[in-house]
């Protein structure tokens, strides 16, 4: 946690703890909503409870803490990475979701065959052989290795593919 | 006479056929993960489980357990070739390593690298077949309440040893613990923070979790991080010269031993030995001078304490069911998904499984010195893939891993969301390990508290007067004490500059 350090870094942990009571502010107030005891003993909403109530707590402190620190003026460090490598994690991450979203209404290999070329793409490589192979190696070899040697139990998707 | 027969017995089972090319398997594979600069043991270890799904236990932890271990090592190729760490422990092994490649030695510090993990993990190994039956003896008189403050032990070290501020290690503990409570109520049966979502019922899963917070996380970290140039040297020559064996075997011994006791505390990490074994080197060297320039004690040193570490941690796991590291919590999630539970009574209902792992280690380690030794031109070749197909083989066995457990889509979301959280907490430095911890815990933790507490009808003085006990939760405050007076002249110090 930055007692110092670069206004990124600051504004970085405040964005975090303002994120953590996000979690444990409402963590806190649905677990009143279970019971904290019962005839045996401790309930269901006893563990989440205290939990939520200490991190609550202690998320505000470092809150507090890390926003009455000094910033070191002048310090350039970022905590952004440049443009065309933000735009690749993004790139990567919207792939890793369409993925999902289709994985089983597709199927695996159906999903997994654009997705490596699209991420291999997003992430710079260009020679079409090399990214038709993995692509390939990637969806249909690795299906056959877990689905049949491994048995794995991969989807298949809408088209019996 | 009992140790011996089952380690022998052990032995027998990992020798066959079938669990010794688990095991190779296991050992390319984390040598691989190692040598991969950005993907690290946590993450491999994780992103293989699906590999090992539907095997049977036993080879699946040897497998595993292989890929831990080969990671550990396999750090070093980039450390020494390359000046930067395949896995956080190799840190220190760049200081001498890569100066010792720089001066054409490259083959020599990989070479000792190999041999003092060797070293290491055999010297650890024997070490841990000898403590862990009677630590696992004592541990069995423990009840709920014991096991509770056990578990808050470990947790505390792991925070308090851990991170640079204790005060967000503490909340990313707790963090963990809370993610760990997310679907039905062990005791009870009643839906917790499910939100309505069918899937959460069956509670947020370890593997979709780690697999995001370490693979996709460092997947996104790598593509931010400028690709460095294999250096040329010379790894024709691969054993060390007499003088520098001579140089050598003091500090293969002193690293083994730092390696070996920092190994059984939780939370130290792996780093801390490997540092420590360095600094005590350059400390008792008559000639400091040479650290930093190609001493190969400063490569000797780290690696043996790297391995005999990777090794004895692997004691507070299989005989206190306490994870020491987010690795060794990754390898505590595969005997979970494979329907064991490590701990004491692993040791009286599964000794078959436990000591077939455990002798699995000593052939591991032979496995892993015949493939570094040889081989080790081939691990340097594979850091000249382009890192874009090594991305997309990570984020396969991630989505594989994350979905096929369960068989469920939502859990690659679940992976998602934690791969940008984790990167997140990456960017900021908050820890990451206590979070893993609290999660893979957190179960055990609220099932011995509530039990504990059933005992005694709700009345919280059953932990403090049972002994051992209110011995272990005096512990665990004064390592959270410790922690924080450990850090306050720091703070003070950082704050009084700026």
């Amino acid at each position: 946690m930055p007692t110092s350090g670069s206004k990124a870094l600051k504004l970085g942990w405040q964005v975090a703890c303002v994120c953590l009571l996000g979690i444990f502010v409402p963590a806190l107030v649905t677990s009143l909503g279970y019971s904290l005891t019962d005839a045996l003993g401790p309930g269901p909403g006893f563990f989440p409870f205290w939990l939520s109530l200490i991190g609550g707590v202690l998320s505000a402190a470092i809150l507090v803490q890390v926003t009455l620190a000094k910033a070191a003026e002048g310090t350039a460090m970022s905590l952004a990475p440049d443009r065309r490598m933000a735009l690749q994690a993004i790139g990567v991450i919207i792939a890793l979701t369409a993925a999902a979203a289709l994985f089983e209404p597709l199927g695996y290999r159906l999903t997994m065959l654009p997705f490596i070329v699209g991420v291999l793409f997003i992430l710079g490589a260009r020679s079409p052989i090399a990214i038709a192979l993995t692509a390939l190696a990637g969806s249909f070899g690795v299906f056959h290795v877990f689905y049949q040697w491994l048995k794995v139990p991969l989807p298949i998707g809408a088209f019996g593919v | 006479m009992d140790t011996l027969a089952h380690l022998m017995a052990g032995l027998t089972a990992a020798l066959s056929l079938q669990n010794l090319a688990f095991a190779l398997i296991g050992c390319i594979l984390g040598t691989l993960i190692g040598v991969l600069p950005g993907l690290g043991p946590a993450a491999g270890t994780a992103i293989l489980i699906p590999l090992t799904f539907k095997l049977d236990p036993t080879g699946a932890l040897i497998m595993l357990s292989a890929i831990y271990y080969g990671a550990m090592y396999g750090g070093t190729v980039t450390s020494v070739l390359i000046n930067v760490p395949g896995e956080a422990a190799s840190v220190i092994t760049c200081i001498d390593g890569h100066q010792m490649a720089k001066q054409g030695r490259g083959g020599t510090a990989l070479g000792i690298a190999a041999i003092g993990s060797f070293v290491g993990g055999i010297v650890a190994t024997i070490a841990l077949v000898i403590v862990a039956p009677p630590l696992a003896q004592v541990a069995l008189k423990f009840g709920p309440p014991e096991f509770f403050a056990l578990m808050l032990v470990g947790l505390c070290l792991i925070t308090g040893l851990g991170g640079r501020s204790l005060l967000a290690g503490l909340t990313m503990a707790i963090l963990g613990l809370l993610i760990a409570m997310v679907g039905i109520d062990p005791v009870r049966g009643a839906p917790r923070f499910t939100l309505g979502i069918p899937s959460l019922y069956d509670g947020l899963g370890f593997i979709p979790v780690v697999m995001g917070l370490f693979g996709v996380a460092e997947i996104l970290l790598a593509i931010q991080q400028p690709r460095r140039q294999v250096i040329k040297t010379d790894l024709a020559s691969l054993l060390p010269s007499r003088e520098e064996w001579r140089r050598s075997i003091g500090a293969i011994g002193r690293g083994t031993g730092i390696g070996f006791f920092l190994g059984l505390i939780p939370g130290v990490g792996a780093i801390i030995p490997t540092f420590v074994a360095y600094v005590f080197e350059k400390r008792l060297s008559k000639t400091p001078e040479r650290f930093g320039h190609g001493a190969i004690e400063g490569v000797a040193a780290p690696e043996s304490a790297n391995n005999a570490y990777a090794n004895a941690a692997m004691i507070p796991l299989l005989t206190l069911g306490i994870p020491s590291s987010p690795t060794i919590a990754v390898l505590m999630g595969a005997f979970i998904v494979n329907g064991l539970t490590p701990g004491p009574f692993l040791f009286q209902e599964r000794p078959d499984l436990v000591w077939a792992v455990i002798a699995s280690f000593f052939l591991g380690n032979i496995l892993l010195l015949v493939l570094n030794l040889p081989f080790v031109g081939l691990w340097a070749r594979i850091l000249h893939l382009p890192y874009a197909y090594v991305c997309v083989c990570t984020l396969l066995f991630c989505v594989i891993g994350a979905y096929s457990l369960q068989q469920n889509a939502f859990d690659i979301g679940v992976m998602i969301v934690c791969g940008i959280i984790g990167y997140g907490m990456r960017k900021i430095d908050m820890p990451i390990a206590p979070l893993v911890l609290g999660l893979i815990l957190g179960p055990f933790l609220e099932k011995s508290l509530r039990t504990s507490l059933e005992m005694s009808a709700g009345d919280f003085s059953i932990f403090f007067t049972r002994p051992l006990c209110l011995t272990l939760l005096v512990l665990a405050g004064i390592v959270l004490v410790a922690s924080a007076l450990r850090l306050q002249p720091r703070q003070l110090r950082e704050g009084s500059t700026t």
